[in-house]
């Protein structure tokens, strides 16, 4: 119930403020657009000696899983951020003394106010993958109750990750700045994942299955590009493409462990943590 | 006795340690790999603020005043000791003191800058669990307590310093808190703002009966505001007693005595009422500065005493003059003789 009050305090506020400065809100969204679509016509257009780069984005669902996973790798970068990046801005401001003193918690707020600012990013960036797939001529296949699940798993690995991050940032101001690294790696990992690159060594496939972001892009990938379709071989030796649900797509069961793994990770840190900055006296200082 | 009391705390010990990498040697000048430093924001501090009581903390930069407001509001956890508020300890019943307690700390960057004063209200209000039609009816009445009325839609970037100030004191009010903790509250405000801010604290803790404790190094404001104060240096608290109290016990009367030239100050240390003496060099040439006794007779005997030995020794006395003992002065007194010891 507490959650739920701070959740619409976040909502008013962050509406008032998009709707006050309406302006930067539309101008970030048509930029967003724009770089995007700067860089796809980059990779197809920009690049003619290279032969692999333009046979990769001469074909539309590479170009739409490129774009795909430069939109999750955005949101990524953008949920963790709001931790690190959010936590410093807040305390530089003096709005985190404020909220550290409010009755429902630091964690709560914070959870909050992720909720609601990844509800627009989200949207805006939905809106972007729709705009851009369709300028590039690819395709995406929506089949909401799996995207929905795989939304709200990705969602909770990323706060879980970030609220690691951001309990270290409480004691660790400097982490901030190594936390830029740990998004781009992020990014990196959101843009370039897929089935091919869990065929690993075990330790390494491992690794890179608790990352919070692999099996969540590999997932929704599945089911935006592929349609979850999968390919198997027929009694006669040729393959063919079945229909396979999500659910039942390995990496959505690794999806479910790392996101499992991640929120206690986060939760466990961010707490003690606080605690720990309490005691420094450190804790809504920057 | 405990009963009374809203805010308590017992015996606070806090130390906060600095680590330098490549610090300069104070000493030797030269430079260090590695330097640790404890300072002591805390040591044994023990203090009670009762229902409806203005209290002041005084004391300079670093003495460890914000620290005792963070304690008090669960910012910062002390080594040893205890914080409670209506009883509740602050460690252990974080939740429920959060209720009881309004802090503005460094009031004019609590405020979310964008929004408006009512929106700031609001959104603060909801993160304190207030809500509804009492919420809304509380920021507007708020507002016209602290004279925000007519800026209630104007964005918060756009007030003055004091308006700013005045919002940030609203939203530690905003939850109908009994205590409430203001942290150099009129700092780099003009004469006017300073002026408001004092009157509603007044206000707000005679007709509304909260508990206040003011931080301060303004001894003005002090000494106009607070019921008791405490005198806190390099984290002891070297003084805690009514205002009134204070400036009675320390209230040695001060005369100056222009001559000609310096006389030897160690010289009548001796008279029956007096405590010290020293040597000034003013403008208009040098004086002898006696503090005497408050007690009126052996004042009066101590005067004369004093003129009659000026006389004897052959100075000239030019005039005598009463100097003003204010808050101010037994505050320089009181923290000068406290230095921190390593």
């Amino acid at each position: 119930m507490s959650f739920l009050l701070v959740m619409k305090a976040e909502i008013v506020r962050s509406f008032i403020i998009m709707r006050r400065y309406w302006f930067r809100t539309l101008t970030g969204m048509v930029i967003g657009y724009g770089m995007l679509m700067v860089l796809i016509a980059g990779f197809i257009y920009s690049r003619p000696g290279i032969e692999e780069g333009l046979s990769r984005f001469d074909d539309p669902t590479a170009a739409t899983n490129f774009v795909l996973g430069f939109i999750i790798g955005m949101y990524a970068f953008g949920v963790v951020g709001m931790f690190t990046q959010g936590l410093q801005g807040m305390a530089a401001t003096g709005v985190l003394e404020q909220l550290c003193m409010s009755p429902h918690g630091l964690a709560v707020n914070f959870l909050a106010q992720t909720v609601v600012g990844s509800v627009a990013s989200v949207l805006s960036s939905g809106i972007m993958v729709f705009a851009v797939t369709w300028s590039v001529g690819g395709m995406l296949h929506w089949d909401t109750i799996p995207i929905l699940v795989l939304l709200t798993l990705t969602f909770f690995n990323l706060v879980g990750f970030g609220f690691m991050v951001g309990g270290l940032v409480l004691v660790f101001k400097q982490v901030g700045q190594m936390a830029i690294l740990l998004r781009m790696g992020l990014f990196a990992l959101a843009v370039f994942a897929r089935e091919e690159i869990l065929n690993q060594p075990w330790p390494l496939a491992f690794i890179l299955h608790m990352l919070p972001i692999t099996d969540a892009t590999i997932c929704l990938k599945y089911v935006l590009i592929k349609n979850q379709m999968t390919t198997i071989t027929a009694v006669n030796g040729e393959p063919i493409e079945v229909f396979r649900s999500v659910f039942l797509y390995p990496s959505f069961y690794w999806l479910i462990a790392s996101c499992v793994l991640w929120t206690v990770i986060g939760l466990v840190v961010f707490r003690f943590m606080e605690d720990y900055s309490r005691s420094k006296g450190t804790l809504g200082s920057y | 006795m405990t009963e009374e009391l809203l805010v308590e705390l017992r015996h606070i010990h806090k130390v906060f340690t600095t680590r330098h990498l490549f610090p300069v040697d104070e000493d030797t000048r030269k430079r260090r790999f590695f330097k640790r430093r404890n300072v002591s924001a805390a040591d044994d501090v023990t203090f009670g603020i009762q229902r409806g009581e203005i209290f002041g903390l005084l004391g300079p930069n670093g003495a460890g005043k914000t620290t005792m407001v963070k304690m008090i509001s669960g910012l910062v956890r002390p080594d040893k000791g205890q914080a409670l508020v209506d009883g509740l300890d602050v460690d252990k019943k974080r939740k429920q003191v959060l209720r009881r307690v309004g802090v503005v700390l460094e009031g004019t960057r609590t405020s979310i800058w964008p929004l408006t004063p009512l929106e700031n209200l609001v959104y603060y209000g909801m993160l304190k669990d207030v809500r509804g039609p009492i919420l809304k009816q509380r920021a507007h009445d708020l507002l016209d307590f602290i004279g925000l009325k007519d800026k209630k839609n104007v964005q918060v970037r756009r007030l003055s310093r004091g308006q700013k100030q005045k919002l940030a004191i609203c939203i530690a009010l905003i939850a109908d808190p009994q205590v409430l903790l203001l942290d150099e509250p009129t700092t780099g405000l003009d004469v006017q703002s300073s002026r408001a801010i004092k009157d509603k604290v007044m206000e707000m803790t005679r007709h509304q009966g909260r508990s206040v404790l003011v931080t301060t190094h303004d001894m003005h404001v002090a000494q106009e505001l607070c019921d008791r104060i405490g005198i806190i240096n390099h984290g002891r608290l070297v003084a805690c007693k009514r205002t009134e109290e204070l400036l009675d016990v320390f209230s040695e009367q001060i005369f100056v005595f222009k001559v000609e030239r310096p006389p030897a100050p160690e010289a009548f240390m001796e008279l029956p009422g007096v405590v010290r003496t020293e040597v000034e060099e003013g403008l208009d040439g040098p004086a002898l500065v006696a503090h005497l006794t408050p007690e009126l007779e052996p004042r009066s005997a101590a005067l004369y005493g004093l003129t009659r030995k000026l006389e004897q020794d052959g100075y000239q006395l030019r005039a005598i003059t009463q100097r003003q003992q204010n808050l101010e002065s037994i505050f320089l007194r009181l923290t000068a003789s406290d230095q921190p010891s390593e």
